[in-house]
This record gives structure tokens, C-alpha cells and sequence, in this order.
């Protein structure tokens, strides 16, 4: 199949859900799912559309719109595609269903995106800190609005 | 009560009489022996400073500077790179060692994260003195290119007692070995932070 195949496949099965759903190039492909529906999503992609791979999780803080887009970037052995898929949460309570039972290796990348945002996965099997400190969690360090960088008290500098 | 708990409380008690009742003692053993004067170690060692034996002692320290291979940033490499044998650091007496309980040198040889400064802490307090900090790279001295980052540790010279900076990102084996030499130098002089010397 290739990426217009894909997409046509992805819209006609969730019609409601996948929204904004484009090809990039031949290689790469985009769409919005509601985050509601997420782990359905995935795990039509993975059963029926060959996308095995996860290849991360991620997050963009859009804090004009109040918004943070959780970013999943999941490839496929059998099609020569990368789709980038992506959720809208609300910023103040950004809280979306773990993938964890469809995709396993999305465990590390889901408690990463959770020290560094703070997007709260549901039902993941180990929700804690993955290699921040324990004093910096709760201050989200990635997004925009985090007091602490710049970080200017370096005293040797030139 | 059972005859275990009575035995330590008759005890306590004689010691009581004893230094109740030989209080002087302690003072007449210290005073009346002739020819023996009584110190601890830490009190010849602060003797010793102010004589031209240090001198000797110091000669000594500087010609054999163990240093801990305790790579952490990309510093580290370089690190490696000047135990190998190319780099032949035996001349001057400078062997890595891969345990802090060896060592005399800690090098702090890259970014300080809020995470490690604890194990970073604990290894220079497991390390015998005398000892001394070379920091290495951009990185240990200001910050480097994490300079702003929410997670490093700034100014590590408040927190260690540095004496000898080498610059670079990362600094070649070279310039490492230079930073011993300085480093070498300063105890020479009697300059370095790793002994308190009287002033
Ligand atoms: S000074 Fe440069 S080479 Fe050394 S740890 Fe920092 S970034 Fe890496």
C-alpha cells in the first residue's frame, strides 16, 4: 500500500476520529486522532495495516493555543511509510489513554513525555520519572512556560 | 530481671567510682613521664607542614598523581585516551585507577547533572587524602554548551575544591596532561587546595 492507500484506509474506517489527515511526502504521512480513540486507532494500525513499529512518543507544547499535541511516530516493515500521529490535549490537564497494550516499547517513551510535559498516560503500567530527578518532576522542564530557563547563574562565563 | 541486664549497670557503676576518685590521674600520666610527649597523628602531620619535610613528602605526592577513570560527559574519552599507552602518562606517574579508593586525582570531566552531583559527592568522599579536582572541559568549568539547561549544576567550584581548569571541548590528551603538569607544579609550590597548609 502506498501513503494514499493508507490514508484512505485510516479515514474510511474512523471517519469521526482521524481528522486532518495528509500526505507529506512519499515517505511520510500526518493525522490528528481524537484522543479519546487512540488505542483503537493504534491497534487497527498495527493489526490490520502492518505498522509494527513504534518509533517514538512524543510531545509538542503549543501554548498559544493552549494546547499539547502528543506526537506518535509509528513506521511500518511492510510499506515504505512513517506515519505521524498526532493527539490534541488540553494544556491545563493534558490526560490521554496509554498505548502500552498495543505497542509494549511505548512504556519508557510515554514515562519520558509524562517527566518532561506532563501528559498523564492512563492505565500505563508504571507512570513515574524515567531519568529526571525526583525534585524536578512537577515542573514539566520541556514546556514553554518553564520558570527555570534560562538557567543564568554560570559565573565563569567569558 | 534477668542477670544479663544486671551485669552492665554494676559496671557503669564502678567506672563512675573509678573516675570519680582518679581524677587527677589523667593529668599526672600526661605530665610527669619524662621524654614522652603525648599527640595524635593529625598533630605530626601539622607539624610536619611547617617544616622542610613537607618538602619531601610533597615530592613525593606530586610524582605519583593516581587519577580515577571516572568518564562523564564526552570529555571522558579523552580521558581514556590518556591512560592508553600511546600517551605513556607513567613517566610522570599518572596511572588511572578504576577505583575512587585508589585515586588521588578526581577529574570532573564534563556536565554535572542535578542527578549525579550526589554519586559525584560520594566518590570524592570516598577518595583518601590527600586529594585534588582537576576540572576538564568547558562543561565542569562554566556550564559548556548545557550552559542554560534546567538540569546541570553551575559554578562546581563552590561545591569542589578545584585547582587546576583546562579549557577545550573536549581538551586533547595533551592539554590533559598539561593540566597535570600545572597541577604538579602547584603542589611543588606548596600552592594546592588538596593539603590546608599554615599560612
Ligand atoms: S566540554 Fe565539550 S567535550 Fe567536554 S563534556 Fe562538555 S560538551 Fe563534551
Amino acid at each position: 500500500m502506498d501513503a494514499e492507500q493508507i490514508i484512505k484506509s485510516l479515514t474510511t474506517k474512523f471517519p469521526d476520529v482521524i481528522s486532518d489527515a495528509k500526505v507529506d511526502s512519499d515517505i511520510r504521512i500526518s493525522a490528528y486522532s481524537e484522543a479519546e480513540k487512540i488505542v483503537e486507532v493504534c491497534k487497527y494500525l498495527k493489526e490490520e495495516l502492518q505498522f509494527g513499529h513504534l518509533s517514538a512518543v512524543t510531545a509538542i507544547d503549543q501554548i498559544q493555543k493552549n494546547e499539547i499535541d502528543v506526537v506518535y511516530l509509528i513506521a511500518s516493515y511492510d510499506h515504505p511509510v512513517v506515519l505521524k500521529l498526532k493527539a490534541r490535549l488540553p494544556r491545563d490537564n493534558p490526560e490521554i489513554e496509554s498505548i502500552v497494550p498495543v505497542y509494549w516499547n511505548a512504556n519508557w517513551y510515554e514515562r519520558e513525555t509524562y517527566e518532561l510535559f506532563g501528559v498523564q498516560f492512563k492505565n500505563h503500567p508504571d507512570l513515574r520519572n524515567l531519568v529526571l530527578p525526583d525534585e524536578l518532576l512537577g515542573d514539566w522542564p520541556l514546556r514553554k512556560d518553564y520558570k527555570g530557563f534560562p538557567n543564568r547563574t554560570a559565573k565563569n562565563l567569558v | 530481671m534477668d542477670p544479663l541486664n544486671e551485669k552492665p549497670q554494676e559496671n557503669i557503676n564502678e567506672d563512675q567510682q573509678l573516675a570519680g576518685e582518679d581524677m587527677d590521674m589523667e593529668n599526672i600520666i600526661h605530665n610527669e613521664i619524662p621524654g614522652v610527649i603525648t599527640t595524635t597523628s593529625q598533630g605530626i602531620t601539622e607539624f610536619l607542614k611547617t617544616t622542610k619535610i613537607q618538602d619531601l613528602i610533597n615530592w613525593g605526592r606530586k610524582n605519583s598523581l593516581w587519577f580515577m577513570a571516572q568518564a562523564m560527559g564526552c570529555c571522558g574519552v579523552e580521558i581514556i585516551v590518556t591512560g592508553m599507552s600511546p600517551m605513556d602518562t607513567d613517566r610522570f606517574g599518572i596511572i588511572p585507577r578504576n577505583s575512587p579508593r585508589h585515586a588521588d586525582v578526581m577529574i570532573i570531566s564534563g556536565y554535572v547533572t542535578k542527578k549525579y552531583l550526589p554519586a559525584l559527592k560520594r566518590l570524592w568522599d570516598q577518595m583518601p587524602a590527600p586529594k585534588w579536582i582537576i576540572c576538564m572541559g568547558d562543561c565542569s568549568i562554566s556550564g559548556g554548551p548545557f550552559y542554560e539547561s534546567y538540569s546541570t549544576v553551575q559554578n562546581i567550584d563552590k561545591i569542589f575544591p578545584v585547582d587546576v581548569y583546562i579549557p577545550g571541548c573536549p581538551p586533547r590528551p595533551e592539554a590533559l596532561i598539561q593540566g597535570f603538569l600545572e597541577l604538579q607544579k602547584k603542589i611543588a609550590a606548596k600552592k594546592d587546595k588538596g593539603t590546608a597548609y599554615m599560612r
